[in-house]
């Protein structure tokens, strides 16, 4: 397949930085400029530039960009709180928003052509969704300390021998599902709209995949986000 | 009215679109594990029987996230209708 033209690693490339042609690079400096991590970063500029302009001066009576982000932070916020109660939410509001809005931008950016999603890559959900699985197990075991063992017992003690197996390979499974969840919906529309770029693009062949993509980037970000906030919410509350 | 029904329909989405890959993914570590355990950790001597008590153990649980993901979203309505 034709190599997408991504207009980062294209600057970078005139600059004289090392762009790698396979999926990975070798050396360090190769690996900082993949794709990926130029187009994670452009994202952290995006957001931290946006909420910079629209937020540097806070009003009583907000204005356009206050109001957009008063609904959105609000709209997360009572979400949360619904899901998995005030003491975590309070705790842990920060770092679930800016996944949220850093999928969700993330997602969306891959859209624009001359953009990749970073989310497209395995790399960036799994490491998204490590963060996610060790906080809810600490979650969990501040919570209940050694009884967090409790969770995956089952619920009666004849069937320990049973259910301790299948408790762990469906917790573990829960890190395989929600990174490739994530990584393959994206990547797949990301491939399809470059393929119907490179053979009909003239047309407008893209469009209605594109119209789609917008509803699979807010679904998965929210998914993501839906399904993080359950995790905490189990880890916190007693076993069964 | 409609932005009522299209968040129901994300969250709809949210709570049961992932139903096949938990459960596709519950069978594979499951055999993945049992995989490991034969020609790893055991060299082939046990072998196949490992893998297939992995891949029970996976298949059940795949089940077990099924259900878990049937009975979750269940319980959340009627504490709305307790609130409100």
């Amino acid at each position: 397949m034709e190599h997408p033209i991504l207009f980062i690693s294209l600057i970078l490339e005139k600059l004289g930085l090392p762009i790698p042609h396979g999926p990975i690079g070798n050396t360090f400096l190769e690996k900082l400029c993949e794709p990926y991590m130029t187009y994670t970063w452009f994202v952290m500029i995006f957001l931290v530039v946006v909420g910079k302009l629209t937020l540097s001066n806070i009003e009583m009576i907000p204005g356009k960009g206050q109001n957009f982000w008063e609904l959105l932070v609000g709209g997360m916020y009572d979400f949360f709180n619904d899901n998995m109660g005030t003491e975590l939410t309070e705790k842990l509001f920060p770092m679930i928003s800016t996944f949220a809005l850093y999928i969700a931008v993330g997602n969306l950016i891959g859209l624009i052509p001359g953009f990749m999603s970073p989310t497209s890559s395995i790399n960036t959900t799994l490491a998204l969704t490590i963060i996610v699985w060790v906080t809810h197990h600490i979650i969990g075991l501040r919570a209940h300390g050694i009884g967090y063992i409790k969770h995956f017992l089952g619920p009666i003690p004849v069937l320990i021998p049973l259910m301790l197996p299948i408790e762990l390979i469906s917790n573990i499974a829960r890190l395989l599902s929600l990174s490739i969840r994530l990584f393959g919906n994206i990547m797949a529309k990301e491939t399809l709209l470059g393929i119907l770029f490179m053979l009909a693009g003239a047309y407008f062949a893209p469009l209605p995949i594109m119209l789609l993509g917008v509803l699979v980037s807010l679904v998965q970000a929210m998914v993501f986000v839906l399904l993080t906030v359950v995790y905490f919410g189990q880890a916190q509350e007693h076993a069964h | 009215m409609a932005k009522k029904l299209s968040t129901e329909m994300v969250e709809l989405l949210g709570n049961y679109g992932h139903i096949g890959f938990t459960f596709v993914a519950a069978i594979f570590i499951g055999l993945g594990g049992g995989i490991y355990l034969d020609e790893h950790f055991f060299d082939g001597k046990t072998s196949p029987w490992f893998t297939f008590i992995g891949l029970a153990f996976g298949i059940g649980a795949g089940f077990k996230s099924l259900f878990d993901i049937l009975r979750t979203p269940a319980a959340k309505p009627k504490d709305e209708d307790a609130e409100g």
